[in-house]
């Protein structure tokens, strides 16, 4: 009964009515003379806030990214080391142990780059399979979090947090015969090839136009050793 | 009160007709219900990091079918089959009512679950499997369940106090703020990470720095349309709830509640945008619903 006193009173100080809901009624009448602003500032002013709020979450988390953005350093392009993160992002070089990337056409070498995400992710689902059964079932999740690694980030435009996460989660586990001959499989693979820089100006074109300006003198020397003409696709 | 009585406001209310209600329901309806039939169908799907993504696509299929429901029951009710004041009727509307927040409680301490499931991975990574068995899981998912399931039951209850409002408001501000300062941690992490194998010293290193540049660029997207689609369709309904209770009389604040139809057809939509954020990004999911979509029979295609 108090709290239907309180109502009571509190209307009847803001209106003449006897007794209504505190909230939004539709009878309830509201004067809309004398206004100053437009009628739906409030509106307008909620909606540019929140896109204010997402556009500036989404430029400090790309602001981060370019702290960490990528500089030039001497490229050791005779020897590659056994070493699980490089060989697992590296992977896409795979395919180019039958190219030469040398002695193939830029145009010919990123189709075969492409070419190599569409093989390497159904071979990743066959190998997914065959690892699945041995593994066991509680470690489905972190295997296929490791295969997921493994592809290199050619599917990670669907899942690249899940990748992300699976990464920083399994790398620090590292255990497992399963992904070590994994990886040395194809670290064998990987150590007589260098990975030259122009072959991934395909997939740095994706991430936009200032991966390209890190890259210039990087294009100019290899410009030297590789086909000019088949550079002006970027 | 001023004393100028109108019988119409200068802010109609905005009506969303009724096919775009009808279409975001059934389209949602059949996402979050063939990802739940896929993570119990597919057993390498069962580890906790898929039973949370299971549970938000239960939640969001509840909350789709209620919301059809409720919007058959609204049109019969305008043509007339329907007795809008008759005591069934008021009843079935607040059963459906307490259906729907609490699918909506649900689908939102889902997503937390699923960001602090997501932190544990990352920053207790070795002590993962010991944190988050199965039995914990499941104990968690029914902690979830039963308190959404109450609290959507009291809420439509006691709907006429205000501290039911303020404590459901402050909640969801407090889950928000929870929400993205894990997942900022996570990507924070993840690029210090990045930076700690870029470093390794390996030849051919400008393809790592692209690589990783291209993947915590990837990573920011992500958490962005993540965090921007639960931000977006959830905190209108918000601050409607706000302003009805902090300025009820005021015009400005009548056009604002003028548009409620549009924030409940947003927070309806989250369901739409959801499996594609969470569940479709995961290889062995889209694998599954493949199979299950293209197959009849489950064991000839496997």
């Amino acid at each position: 009964m108090s709290d239907f006193h309180n109502r009571s009173q509190t209307s009847a100080r803001r209106s003449d009515y006897v007794w209504q809901y505190e909230y939004y009624d539709d009878e309830e009448p509201v004067s809309f003379e004398g206004l100053k602003a437009h009628r739906y500032s409030i509106v307008i002013g909620f909606w540019v806030g929140l896109a204010v709020f997402v556009i500036f979450m989404f430029f400090v988390l790309t602001l981060l990214t370019k702290t960490g953005a990528p500089h030039q350093d001497n490229p050791d392009s005779a020897e590659k080391r056994h070493r699980p993160g490089s060989c697992l992002v590296d992977i896409d070089g795979h395919q180019d142990e039958n190219d030469k990337a040398f002695s193939r056409p830029l145009l010919a070498g990123s189709r075969s780059y492409f070419n190599f995400y569409i093989n390497e992710e159904d071979k990743g689902h066959g190998k997914q399979k065959a690892e699945e059964k041995r593994a066991g079932k509680h470690t489905g999740a972190r295997v296929e979090g490791t295969f997921n690694r493994n592809r290199g980030v050619s599917s990670s435009g669907m899942d690249e947090m899940e990748e992300d996460i699976e990464e920083a989660g399994v790398h620090q586990q590292l255990t497992g015969l399963i992904e070590q001959s994994k990886t040395d499989r194809e670290c064998t693979f990987l150590s007589h090839f260098n990975i030259p820089n122009f072959v991934n100006l395909d997939h740095s074109s994706t991430l936009g136009e200032d991966d390209l300006l890190y890259e210039p003198s990087v294009i100019l020397e290899r410009q030297s050793k590789s086909h000019d003409a088949h550079f002006d696709i970027h | 009160m001023n004393g100028s009585i109108l019988n119409q406001s200068d802010c109609p209310e905005v009506v969303v007709p009724n096919p775009v209600f009808f279409t975001i329901g059934a389209v949602s309806f059949a996402e979050n219900f063939l990802v739940v039939v896929a993570v119990i169908r597919n057993r390498n799907l069962h580890s906790p990091m898929y039973c949370f993504i299971c549970s938000l696509a239960a939640f969001h299929t509840i909350a789709s079918l209620t919301k059809t429901l409720e919007n058959f029951m609204i049109v019969f009710a305008d043509v007339g089959h329907l007795n809008k004041k008759g005591s069934s009727e008021t009843t079935l509307d607040d059963a459906i009512d307490s259906l729907l927040c609490m699918s909506f409680l649900g689908s939102f301490f889902s997503i937390l679950a699923i960001a602090v499931d997501r932190y544990i991975t990352i920053f207790h990574a070795l002590q993962y499997h010991n944190i988050m068995t199965m039995q914990r899981t499941g104990a968690i998912l029914g902690i979830i369940w039963t308190v959404c399931g109450g609290l959507g039951v009291l809420m439509i209850l006691f709907f006429d106090f205000k501290l039911i409002m303020i404590c459901f408001v402050i909640l969801f501000f407090i889950s928000l703020v929870i929400i993205c300062s894990l997942y900022v941690y996570m990507f924070m992490l993840a690029r210090i990470h990045a930076r700690k194998i870029a470093a390794l010293p390996v030849g051919g290193r400008n393809n790592h720095h692209q690589q990783r540049w291209g993947s915590n660029m990837r990573g920011a997207q992500t958490i962005t349309i993540l965090f921007g689609t639960l931000v977006v369709c959830w905190s209108p309904f918000f601050f409607h709830l706000v302003i009805i209770m902090v300025c009820p009389m005021n015009p400005y604040c009548e056009c604002y509640r003028s548009l409620f139809q549009l924030h409940v057809a947003l927070l309806t939509s989250h369901a739409l945008f959801d499996p594609a954020i969470y569940a479709f990004r995961i290889a062995e999911l889209r694998h599954t619903l493949r199979k299950m979509l293209l197959c009849s029979d489950w064991k000839l295609c496997s």
